[in-house]
């Protein structure tokens, strides 16, 4: 709809200044487990920010919280803070166990429950020359294949130095067939390396991140859907109404690398 | 619209209804009747009463005027002893001399001018009638309701001016007759074909062309009448230079049979369509299909009725090329009514009827258009339901100077069987997670299969209406109205402005009617040659549905596992001063209003939306200015101009941005709790009509009109995102259209 409405031959955009409302800071937390299954490479961080004002360049970093993930047996995991915000770990979770995270800050304690989502490999990668709206970009379509007779939910990025796509899927429609992601960049040409990854999401996550993915695209216009700030699976759990912001996940990844033909 | 028609002798008279029949009650006597009406060439005539006469008329058409819709809105003196308040008639005459953007003569355009309707802004489809939603509008062209009003999102509206007889739109103390929608209605007339000359109408724009053919298809017995229109399929793509394509077509019929004097008979449709196609990559198409056969009966020379039989559907289709899949959806409705008008006595006119209508709603059919698609077939379940009514109303002349109308309907609304319906636990399709603070959509634990003949849900509803005119002397009166509505239907719409791809779900066991009451009350006064109407009105709407945060609606079987109940309330004042006479003809309408909604949690634990807290409405404009006018410079030349001035209507700022997976996020401020600039423009016209001899049948036109003269960037919206060069947060501003000029050539032959 909004291409529609941009072909409008009169329609102009142009920055304006803005007077906004700061509210309070928030703590952010992006506590991302990644698991790569083929060679069990984990990376496992939590990263820790706040809000800041909208028009800030940059966002505070939080340095001095205390960071753990404990599963359910009560075995703990200690995350230390490496720099800018980045709490690390050697952290490597099993499949079915529940892990808690617990961040302490500012005397405050935020915790968050969530185990380990299973992915698929991705396989290949299709790429067209006539892609696009204008029909001469270059597009990319990352395949892999859905299991059959189950609700799953991705989380697919394709990134390279012409830009990052995100997207969440679901199978509703694609049940136990092949599903792609697909990949646009300005520019793109060949030779370019784009690295796809795909991430095995609760159907939680996918509602988060849909969400997220809406209020980070180029919103407005008569077709916006009203937008109000998401709140993800962590709780304060010392004062409920100062809630943070951000997801704990965990998720098993498939990664394919692609150069441009 | 009807035809006023005066006996000056005794100071009384009445106004036809929309098929032009009339009746009226007189002592014996000797008078001078006179029947006017917008237009059209006044006539007086003399009768001789001595016994029951029918008088049959046939108004002549104004020579003069080419223009064929003018806005008169309760102008006429008549229209202060009538108890009905809060209606506006658009008519044959001018609206082709309001400048509109691109020179394309538009009815919603011009309705927005008048007090108490707004739109959500430029480009945005439908129209909002005192603080209601676009999809509470009752539209009826020809008594068959029509989905969508709208051409390329709200550019354009879907009615060919030239078609057009009139309409009536009804903002408050809605008769018994209407029932349905909760906001408004806007009753539209076609045309009945000429059926004693060939005549051709069109014009030539900048957008769009349109021609009009009508005639007899036995003098004076049966006439046709055939219009179509179309925009230029490759004006809106100076972008891109490839085969993309967005264009509209409509198509306006209708055939007109006199039987004999106490029977007529009329078929009539209207098909049209927007298309657009976006490379081989993306297609789509929807609009409007209805078709509707009347027959008029007089049983008596009191008793008129007219039964209608319609069918009208709504269609959306979408096709994705790049992902190999097609996507139809749509509401099908069948409608039958038998409507009667009873002349009872001098001073009682009752009005009473029935309706029914069947419904068939097909949420989405997504199917794959290739053998190597990933997309499984998929069927959204169809849905099914029966609207039904019956009313009464009479219109009682209490004194002199005192009118009452009072009506009862009642309406019922079955949700007929279908297959997989879900069940859920508790009945509950929405959870609310306490700890996180969010809503969630509950599985269902059971799926059953009701036969079509079953009744899953049955509602019935009595709507009451009232309306009382009080006159204060001859040229002024006092009126008030009360009105209950209940709307059965509801667009599933989270977006600011409804989108072709929303689409309509009947209530049921989740989801509940929404009721409407509304007060009015209002000061009319005519003078000289001016008219002035102030009116104030409070309305309170129950169960409204609101959305759960990033609630997915397209293609959604479980709509119920994303909505909340809620409720809106709307006030206002409406000023309206007109100049209706005379070489400068024009109004000033203003508007003082607010709209509201709510939707508080289930709950005590529950957040609802927006924590519970009353928001604007997002089509909630608090200041509503326009002034139009033309002037009549000489045979040749006409001016006209618009000035509009208007509050930005709400939105949701960011008060504050976090970082989250390498994306800058916003954090948002209560929702609608800041607008966007306000809005103003002005547009002006010029209309030259080159001299011609009378009897000669060519008649053309020029249309100039320049839109947005000052080139204002009004902003249609603002959104909030980081530069993707810079990586610097920055507010940006759509602006739709600056300054348009654009010229037109409207003929008739």
């Amino acid at each position: 709809m909004l291409i529609a409405c941009a072909l409008l031959l009169a329609s102009c955009e142009d920055v304006i200044e803005v007077d906004l409302n700061d509210a309070d800071p928030r703590l952010v937390i992006e506590a991302n487990i990644n698991i790569r299954v083929e060679d069990d490479y984990v990376n496992s961080y939590v990263k820790l920010t706040t809000t800041a004002p909208f028009f800030d360049n940059q966002v505070p970093f939080v340095e001095n919280a205390s960071v753990h993930i404990t599963d359910e047996n009560g075995l703990v995991y200690s995350f230390t803070h490496a720099e800018n915000g980045f709490y690390i770990s050697d952290f490597s979770p099993q499949e079915n166990i529940d892990y808690t995270l617990e961040v302490i800050y500012e005397n405050e304690i935020y915790t968050a429950t969530t185990n380990r989502i299973p992915s698929v490999p991705l396989e290949y990668v299709e790429q067209r020359d006539d892609g696009g709206f204008s029909g001469d970009q270059i597009e990319l379509k990352a395949f892999f294949t859905d299991p059959a007779g189950e609700e799953n939910f991705y989380f697919v990025t394709g990134s390279s130095e012409r830009g990052i796509n995100r997207n969440v899927l679901n199978d509703e429609f694609f049940d136990g067939n092949a599903i792609f992601a697909l990949y646009r960049a300005d520019d793109l040409t060949t030779g370019d390396n784009v690295q796809f990854i795909l991430h095995g999401i609760t159907e939680e996550y996918y509602n988060y991140m849909f969400i997220l993915l809406q209020q980070t695209g180029a919103g407005g216009g008569p077709f916006e859907t009203q937008p109000a700030t998401v709140k993800g699976n962590i709780i304060n759990e010392t004062n409920p109404e100062n809630y943070p912001l951000g997801y704990f996940r965990i998720s098993e990844i498939s990664v394919l690398d692609y150069t441009v033909q | 619209m009807g035809v006023n028609i005066v006996v000056p002798e005794l100071q009384t008279g009445t106004v036809t209804n929309q098929y032009g029949f009339y009746s009226i009650t007189l002592p014996k006597g000797v008078y001078e009747v006179i029947y006017s009406t917008l237009g059209f060439t006044t006539e007086r005539i003399t009768v001789d009463l001595s016994n029951n006469i029918k008088r049959d008329f046939t108004m002549k058409t104004d020579s003069q005027s080419l223009d064929e819709v003018v806005i008169e809105a309760n102008a006429e003196k008549l229209n202060i002893r009538s108890s009905q308040m809060s209606a506006n008639t658009l008519s044959s005459s001018t609206i082709k001399k309001i400048p509109v953007v691109l020179g394309e003569v538009d009815v919603i355009k011009a309705l927005t001018l008048l007090p108490g309707v707004t739109s959500a802004g430029e480009g945005a489809s439908g129209f909002n009638v005192r603080g209601g939603a676009a999809d509470q509008n009752l539209i009826l062209l020809d008594e068959a309701t029509l989905y969508n009003s709208s051409h390329l999102f709200g550019f354009f509206s879907v009615f060919n001016p030239d078609a057009i007889k009139d309409l009536t739109l009804y903002k408050g103390g809605i008769p018994a007759q209407y029932g349905g929608r909760i906001s408004s209605v806007l009753d539209i007339y076609q045309k009945d074909g000429n059926n004693r000359n060939y005549q051709a109408t069109g014009g030539i724009g900048l957008v769009a062309s349109r021609l009009l053919l009508e005639g007899p298809i036995k003098k004076d017995v049966a006439s046709f009448l055939v219009g179509g229109r179309s925009s230029y399929a490759h004006l809106f793509l100076p972008l891109f230079d490839n085969d993309n394509i967005a264009y509209f077509y409509d198509l306006n019929t209708k055939v007109s049979y006199n039987l004999n004097e106490n029977n007529r008979l009329f078929l009539s449709g209207y098909f049209g369509r927007d298309v657009f196609k976006i490379s081989e990559s993306f297609g789509n198409t929807f609009g409007n299909t209805t078709i509707n056969l009347r027959w008029n009966h007089l049983y008596s020379d009191r008793l008129f009725s007219n039964l209608s039989v319609i069918y009208s559907d709504y269609y959306f289709g979408l096709e994705l090329k790049f992902v190999e899949f097609k996507f139809d959806s749509g509401i099908r409705n069948f409608n039958l009514k038998y409507d009667f008008s009873h002349y009872l006595s001098e001073n009682i006119d009752l009005k009473y009827g029935l309706n029914s209508i069947y419904y068939k709603f097909n949420p989405g059919d997504v199917k794959p258009t290739t053998v190597t698609s990933g997309v499984n077939e998929f069927k959204l379940t169809d849905k099914y339901a029966w609207e039904n009514a019956v009313y009464g109303a009479a219109e009682i002349k209490v004194s002199d100077n005192i009118s009452v109308n009072a009506g009862l309907r009642l309406s019922t609304f079955s949700r007929l069987g279908q297959s997989e319906f879900f069940l859920y636990e508790n009945d509950n399709p929405l959870l609310y997670n306490e700890a996180l603070g969010i809503y969630e959509k509950a599985k269902p634990n059971d799926t059953i299969s009701f036969r079509r003949s079953e009744t899953i849900k049955s509602f019935a509803n009595l709507e009451p209406r009232l309306a009382v005119s009080f006159l204060l002397d001859d040229d002024s009166s006092i009126k008030a109205s009360y009105n209950r509505m209940t709307q059965y239907i509801h667009l599933i719409s989270n977006t600011t402005s409804p989108t072709p791809f929303d689409i309509y779900a009947p209530s049921g066991k989740y989801i509940k009617p929404q009721l409407a009451d509304q007060v009015a009350m209002g000061y009319f006064r005519n003078f000289e040659n001016y008219s002035l109407e102030v009116e104030t009105f409070y309305k309170t709407v129950q169960n409204r549905l609101d959305y759960i945060s990033g609630a997915d609606l397209i293609a959604n079987n479980a709509i119920e596992q994303i909505l909340l109940n809620g409720e809106a309330r709307a006030y206002g004042l409406e000023m309206l001063f007109r100049k209706n006479t005379g070489r400068f003809q024009g109004w000033l309408a203003y508007t003082l209003s607010k709209s509201e909604q709510r939707t508080p949690g289930r709950t005590a634990a529950e957040s609802g939306i927006n924590n519970g807290e009353w928001y604007n409405a997002a089509w909630d404009k608090t200041h509503d200015l326009s002034i139009t006018g033309s002037y009549d410079l000489s045979k040749k030349w006409t001016f006209g101009a618009n000035l509009i001035f208007q509050t930005g209507r709400p939105t949701t700022f960011p008060e504050g941005q976090y970082e989250y997976n390498g994306m800058v996020v916003p954090v948002y401020e209560a929702r609608n709790s800041s607008r966007i600039t306000p809005f103003h423009r002005l547009d002006i016209s010029a209309t030259l009509t080159p001299s011609q001899k009378t009897d000669k049948r060519w008649k053309g036109e020029w249309v100039f009109s320049i839109y947005n003269v000052y080139n204002q960037k009004n902003a249609a919206s603002i959104s909030f995102s980081e530069n993707t060069d810079t990586y610097q947060n920055e507010a940006v501003r759509l602006s739709i259209f600056g300054i348009i000029p654009s010229v037109t050539y409207n003929f008739k032959f």
